[in-house]
């Protein structure tokens, strides 16, 4: 994934990468990227779980603003199951 | 390859998912390219004006599409174009390499475009794309040159010529 997301940001396009293999893109080095310790076919979590799926939508934009360094990771602290998303607040992007 | 090699390469994909310690042996035995230096394009535009697309490799293609080739032991170098204008419901995964029974309920778990409709319509992001593009993970050996030389490019070449503004990438 992260050698496709270099030769798009290559082309003039500016890109995010949700990454649930750190060491991977570790050694890929996409220029912008969120990670998830979720597993394997989960990248934006579980299945019909809307508020879940459009926090990590969230962070991933978040991001995609945030990042001012080539290559930087940001590790998302969401606890998969465990985290409540019903109460997570996407009123920041609007200010993007 | 064998129908049985595809057998097995389901059956493992699935342990991956429940022992994270075999998933880091298998990431730990690959070996992409390392890279140096890092391409970087700023972010020009506010987010409410500008227009997404995305780009995942968890294998999400069209059921009227050729499938992912999951008989080539070094995976499948080439793209599929997915049409969001096209019904939800006709779209389905082909990827022998992560259990994605889950992603098969729900397709927006690898690739979130219900979401992005949604954020489309609060105004939040300022249009989704139509076109966005599928590829499948696990490419190796010399497809890997393909890729980095052909058809990723390629796809970056027409996201650009699309006019999009921000691509989001999602693996499997």
């Amino acid at each position: 994934m992260g050698l496709i997301q270099r030769a798009i940001e290559h082309i003039g396009i500016p890109t995010i990468g949700i990454s649930i293999v750190r060491e991977y893109t570790v050694k890929v080095k996409p220029p912008r990227t969120i990670y998830l310790r979720w597993p394997f076919g989960h990248p934006l979590g579980e299945p019909l779980k809307i508020s879940q799926q459009r926090a990590v939508l969230a962070e991933a934009f978040k991001a995609l603003y945030a990042i001012d360094k080539p290559g930087e990771i940001i590790d998302i602290p969401f606890k998969w199951k465990r985290q409540k998303y019903d109460n997570y607040s996407i009123e920041e992007l609007k200010t993007f | 390859m064998t129908t049985f090699s595809r057998f097995k390469n389901r059956f493992i994909s699935k342990l991956l998912v429940r022992l994270p310690f075999l998933a880091k042996r298998s990431v730990a035995a690959y070996h992409p390219p390392e890279s140096r230096e890092i391409p970087w394009t700023p972010v020009a535009k506010k987010l409410n004006k500008s227009i997404v697309a995305l780009v995942t490799t968890a294998g999400v293609h069209h059921r009227d599409q050729k499938a992912f080739d999951m008989k080539d032991p070094n995976g499948d170098p080439s793209f599929r174009v997915i049409d969001v204008t096209k019904p939800f419901a006709g779209l389905m995964i082909t990827h022998d390499y992560y259990d994605h029974a889950d992603a098969d309920r729900d397709m927006n778990i690898v690739f979130p475009v219900d979401r992005l409709r949604e954020f489309e319509q609060e105004g939040l992001i300022g249009k989704l794309a139509d076109a966005h593009y599928g590829f499948m993970g696990h490419i190796m050996g010399p497809h890997l040159h393909t890729l980095i030389n052909k058809t990723a490019p390629e796809v970056a070449h027409l996201l650009k010529t699309a006019g999009v503004d921000i691509v989001l990438l999602t693996p499997g």
